[in-house]
């Protein structure tokens, strides 16, 4: 049963640590050469952007008349720098141009595979983990974070490279003219640690907290207009839109908490370099007029020039620091996700399910989904090849968990089941299932035509193959009548198709898989009696040789069945066919003769 | 109203505010320019000409014009970023609104997916819009013409050469932001088909499970994933041809002030030193070069996003509010069906429907899959609008009704139940939300669904999964069934609702369905009206009128007694669900089943 719903934020298992680090940095890795490649040409681009100062110091100091040198100007030399620095400035929007490219390249390609293994992994989670909440969380972790991650990771990642090594370049630079300058210099660095120190707790959980509540939010729009029909017709708007608004307002607030933070930054960066700069003033000063040693005033000056370039690539370094906190809360959501241990999985050594006989076994089987109430106790009973068995029961008697077994949705607590002979849990999940055409309760629809919608059972199958399985259903006749034939545009919501019409193209879908055994779970509840008939006489041909499980309500679906199982509280209580039943009075026929009840409260009254 | 009016109607609120922020720009962008006069002077006349007593007073001055440039920094973001938050919270409270009251027609036709991006991701790029953007337009604008102010103090024949670069590059931008708009409509494309995808195989995973699909779901994914990063890559191209070309201008415009001024300086034009105070301007106009492209794409992002968003939202409805609408509280349930006709493009789904219906009647509807009852039903809850005819309830015109009342007096549960992520209590109080819990129960009960609600773990604070998952389909059904009679009213509508119970508890759910007529008959309100569709004949047998369909015609009409005697569908029916009946008297007399 579900554990969480759209107004319930979501609690994390792992903390965020270096291991996740190391696992995005695993994701770079396979782009390592791209990576270095920009690196190295965004160096070379930075080191050509350092020629333009000392080229203009050159065009004042030698190519323009001025005190010192008393020339009247040189117009060769000023044309050839300036045509140097024309040049330059080329190479630079060359490099560029390749850095957009690259990164560009890079951060996509690198989402591109995050996402891929978090919908591969979600394509293995159990029931349980869609069961346990909204889908419209699931589906912000696939969609939107991982977009969200795109320009940390690309050039989040090369500016951050980049930077520290002008970084190191300057502070080398700077500890060449003088260390004591330098050291004053430097003293900002632990000032700003601090800040970073004291409020990243805080940005951390503001962060974590704001994409929980967009999260909530997300879900609260999908579930919003995938129930819309039932909000209209409940006049549930304006609550919905109250509820809306406050999700919205939450995460508005989450969010504002979350930015306020990150906006410190900044101001703190710019007045901690103005600190260390006035300090360098001040100190420059006391040690010019005391004499210190290697302390000059150009000294000074040139260490003052250099502090713009000291500041820069760290102001840069704190804004890819607020956008990794700010992905780290994305990071984690997705990791988890990847990290979700898949309880139903192949066996190692697992082979192939040969093709199926469909001789079904249940030996002693437990069931349960917590792990506390036992849904199936001790179940035991074998079908024999091509047999339909039919399974009755009040709701919740455990009649769709049987099926569910059978196709391996859950692991069997206890006991063992059997296809023809081989224990199910010795085989690929893939091979076993392939082989199954199931017709759950609710049938679902995907965007496309009903051609598309059939054929999802079978890829190979052709248009002839595809009509066949819709007349084998008696679904034919409806799908010639609509505008557009098997053509025509359904979506999840089954547009303009009626629940029953919806039942009867998930029926064709499970039949023109071709399945060995056949699991129908109310899978004509929504069709009239009349077709329903017509339905069985075509199935009939269809059914022979297959092993096929029927549960239904409507008593007549099932009478034929070569065998009838009456299930409640997780165990047979009656088994065999029809006339056996009968003849035993017991709950089966109470409740086949439950059916005539209505006709002798008419006959009494 | 075009896409930006209805953009700008939401950010007009925040004018105000805006303009204060951008007044806080101003200052921080002043301050920019002050502050490296300071640190001049300071080695000018400080250091190199040793007037060391100025040099407190100086840093003093230093520091605290930095700190008012971090403060109005501060302010200038935050209040932007909090008007850009305020303005979404009613824009998504908008959008939320439009989309809650488009009809059946319009969900038919759009993707969950694509609703759902119009809402986070389309949104996000007005953010940035709104808390970014703006100011860095103005902030650059404000910085270049600052720039050339100056410039044109210290020596016009320069700042022309400068400007002269300025009308190529409004014409660069203006040829990027026509470039890259398709592009960017195809990413916002591509990303709502991502997002369906994904949702759809979400919602479907049971079905994919069944079919062993995941490998063909992924093999699919991929397909739409690289098409996702085919379109960002070919959006990258092609920006990425603007944004260089800006980088050039502005390293170019170094080139112009060195060549040009310097030789003027040569030709005793102009002084070294204005030459140097020029230099000094560089930078207030390279910055704003370097951004034009950035923000140029920034722009056009926030466009095709606003106008996505405002093609969704600008849909005009088919159903309507009528313009003087009559205010019923509570209805009575007489409904007449007057010459009905309802046509979905081409196709015919109802073809003349008459029926009467007295308050108090119980309607059972018969008929083949896809043969209209649940059409007929969406008509009078006007879900749809009639293509022809009217439906009248107590003799006045549906769609003459204010929608909300009209819904308000009809309870249905839906053939296709739909559950929320939400505890059973709060899903059966879904149409009355602050219902007490006493009333729930009851409704519980009538539905025959408290006794397995109870059995669970939590009982009625269990929260159920999207779509009822982890319910069985019976247990959706009563669950729903007690969504509907929760809200008492007027007229119910029970779509199918007991197709997957089971025949025991359809018996019980009947037995309490005639008393919670009965019981309500004595209230003031009046009896309900109910209509019953099922499949069932034990479903609909004892029903006051029953209405057999079949390919939207209405072709028998009666009581049971009446259509058995008719020998036509119904009875067929009837023989084929309970033909046998002569059997089971054989079978009753043989065993000694104690009944009646």
């Amino acid at each position: 049963m579900a554990r969480n719903k759209y107004d319930v934020d979501e609690t994390l298992d792992s903390e965020f640590n270096v291991a996740h680090l190391k696992r995005l940095l695993l994701y770079i890795r396979p782009h390592r050469k791209d990576m270095l490649l920009t690196i190295i040409i965004m160096l070379i681009s930075s080191a050509l952007g350092m020629t333009t100062p000392i080229i203009l110091k050159m065009i004042m100091d030698d190519f323009l008349p001025n005190d010192s040198n008393n020339n009247t100007g040189n117009i060769p030399g000023l044309l050839i720098a300036i045509g140097v620095m024309l040049v330059i400035n080329l190479i630079i929007v060359v490099i560029l141009r390749v850095k957009i490219t690259v990164t560009a390249k890079l951060g996509q390609n690198i989402i591109h595979e995050i996402r891929s293994d978090i919908f591969g992994h979600i394509q293995k989670l159990p029931f349980s983990y869609f069961d346990e909440r909204p889908h419209g969380k699931i589906q912000v972790r696939v969609v939107n974070y991982v977009n969200s991650l795109s320009d940390l990771l690309s050039n989040g990642i090369v500016n951050t490279i980049t930077d520290l090594f002008s970084l190191f370049f300057i502070i080398g630079f700077m500890l060449s003219l003088n260390v004591r300058l330098t050291l004053v210099c430097l003293a900002g660095i632990p000032l700003l640690g601090l800040l970073i120190f004291v409020i990243k707790k805080k940005q951390r959980v503001a962060w974590q907290i704001s994409s929980n509540k967009s999260s909530n939010l997300n879900a609260y729009i999908a579930e919003s207009i995938n129930g819309i029909r039932v909000t209209q017709s409940f006049v549930r708007e304006r609550e919905n839109i109250r509820i809306f608004n406050t999700l919205s307002s939450n995460y508005s607030v989450a969010w504002m908490r979350a930015v306020k933070l990150n906006f410190l930054l900044w101001p703190a960066i710019d007045n901690i370099s103005t600190w260390t700069m006035c300090a360098i003033y001040v100190l420059g000063v006391q040690w010019i007029s005391g004499n210190a040693e290697g302390i000059t005033i150009g000294v000074v000056i040139a260490i003052i020039s250099y502090i713009g370039r000291f500041w820069a690539p760290i102001n840069t370094l704190a804004s890819f620091y607020n956008s990794l906190l700010t992905a780290m809360s994305y990071l984690e959501r997705i990791f988890e996700t990847i990290d979700e241990p898949v309880n139903v999985k192949d066996m190692e050594g697992a082979v192939e399910m040969p093709p199926i006989r469909g001789e079904v076994e249940f030996k002693d089987v437990v069931f349960s989904y917590d792990g506390t109430v036992n849904v199936l106790n001790h179940v035991s009973f074998k079908v024999a090849q091509g047999d339909t068995y039919a399974i009755v029961g009040p709701t919740g008697a455990g009649k769709s968990t049987i099926i569910n077994l059978i196709s391996r949705f859950y692991n069997l607590t206890e006991g063992e089941l059997l296809i023809d002979g081989i224990d199910i849990n010795t085989v690929t999940i893939h091979s076993l299932r392939k082989q199954m055409g199931v017709m759950l309760q609710d049938s679902f629809i995907f965007s496309g035509t009903i051609m598309e919608n059939i054929r999802y059972g079978n890829m190979t199958a052709s248009d002839e193959e595809v009509i066949a399985a819709a007349k084998a259903v008696c679904a034919h006749s409806f799908i010639m009548n609509l505008e557009n034939g098997y053509q025509t545009e359904v979506n999840e919501r089954g547009s303009r198709l009626s629940a029953g019409q919806r039942q009867l193209i998930s029926f064709a879908r499970a039949l023109l898989a071709d399945p060995r055994i056949l699991i129908l779970d109310e899978a004509t509840s929504s069709i009239d009696t009349e077709t329903e008939i017509l339905l069985q006489q075509g199935l009939a041909r269809l059914l022979q040789n297959r092993t096929s499980f029927i549960i239904a309500h409507r008593l007549s679906t099932i009478k034929n069945a070569d065998c009838i199982m009456y299930v409640d509280g997780g165990k047979i209580q009656e088994k065999g066919n029809h006339d056996e039943l009968m003849e035993l009075r017991g709950r089966y026929y109470e409740l086949y003769m439950s059916q005539y009840d209505f006709l002798d409260k008419k006959k009494q009254g | 109203m075009t896409a930006m009016q209805w953009f700008f109607s939401f950010l007009k609120k925040y004018r105000f505010r805006i303009i204060i922020a951008l007044f806080f720009v101003t200052i921080s962008c002043l301050l920019a320019i002050v502050n490296p006069y300071i640190s001049g002077i300071i080695v000018d006349d400080v250091i190199r000409n040793g007037q060391y007593d100025l040099l407190w007073k100086l840093v003093v001055v230093f520091i605290s014009t930095t700190l008012l440039r971090a403060l109005s920094r501060y302010t200038y973001l935050y209040i932007l970023e909090d008007s850009s938050q305020k303005m979404l919270y009613s824009m998504r409270d908008n959008v939320f609104r439009c989309i809650m009251a488009k009809d059946f027609n319009f969900y038919n036709k759009n993707r969950t997916g694509d609703l759902m991006s119009r809402q986070i991701g389309d949104m996000d790029a007005i953010r940035h819009f709104v808390a970014f953007v703006i100011y860095s337009i103005y902030e650059n604008s404000l910085l270049l013409i600052i720039a050339l102010v100056m410039m044109f103090t210290v020596d016009w024949r320069l700042a022309i050469c400068m400007i002269a670069v300025l009308p190529i590059t409004v014409v660069i931008a203006a040829k990027q932001l026509k470039a890259i708009k398709p592009s960017f409509k195809r990413i916002r494309d591509t990303f709502s088909s991502l997002n369906t995808f994904v949702q759809e195989n979400v919602s479907g995973y049971r079905v994919v499970r069944a079919f062993a699909k995941e490998d063909y779901e992924t093999e699919k994914f991929n397909k739409v994933n690289d098409e996702f990063r085919r379109v960002q890559l070919e959006s990258t191209k092609d920006w990425r041809r603007y944004i260089p070309i800006f980088e050039f201008m502005a390293s170019f415009l170094t080139v112009i002030l060195y060549l040009v001024g310097g030789l003027m300086v040569i030709k005793n034009a102009m002084s070294l030193g204005q030459l140097v105070q020029l230099s000094g301007y560089l930078w207030m106009l390279n910055q704003p070069l370097r951004m034009a492209g950035w923000l140029a794409n920034d722009y056009q992002r926030f466009v095709t996003s606003v106008e996505k968003i405002y093609s969704t939202v600008s849909v005009e409805p088919d159903i309507k509010e009528p313009l003087y609408p009559v205010n019923t509280e509570r209805m009575y349930g007489d409904i007449c069906f007057h010459h009905v006709n309802y046509n979905l493009d081409d196709d015919v789904i109802l073809k003349d429907i008459n029926i009467n219906i007295k308050r108090g009647e119980t309607i059972g509807i018969i008929g083949a899959t896809g043969s209209g009852k649940s059409t007929l039903m969406n008509l009078l809850c006007r879900f749809y609008d009639v293509s022809d005819g009217e439906i009248t309830i107590d003799g006045v015109d549906v769609r003459k009704y204010d929608l909300f009342r009209l819904r308000d007096n009809i309870g249905m549960a839906m053939q296709d139940v739909f559950l929320f992520s939400d505890t059973i209590e709060g899903n059966i109080a879904y149409g009355k939300p602050d219902c007490t819990f006493e009333e729930v129960k009851h409704a519980a009960k009538m539905a025959d669904a408290d006794g397995f609600i109870n059995a669970m773990p939590e009982g009625y604070d269990t929260i159920v999964g999207e779509r009822g998952m982890g319910l069985s389909g019976g247990q959706k059904q009563r669950i729903s069934l007690a969504r509907a009679l929760l809200k008492n009213p007027a007229i119910v509508i029970l779509d199918d609702t007991t197709s997957a119970v089971d025949m025991e508890t359809e018996t019980h759910i009947q037995e309490s369905l005639s008393s919670f007529t009965k019981w309500s008959s004595t209230r003031e309100e009046g009896r309900h009206t109910v209509f019953i569709i099922a499949h069932r004949i034990s479903s609909i047998k004892d029903a006051d009128q029953i209405l057999v369909l079949d390919n939207g015609c209405l072709i028998e009409h009666g009581t049971h007694d009446d259509l058995i005697a008719m020998n036509g569908y119904y009875a067929t029916v009837f023989n084929h669900q309970y033909g046998e009946f002569d059997e089971i008297d054989k079978i009753r007399q043989k065993g000694g089943r104690a009944n009646g």
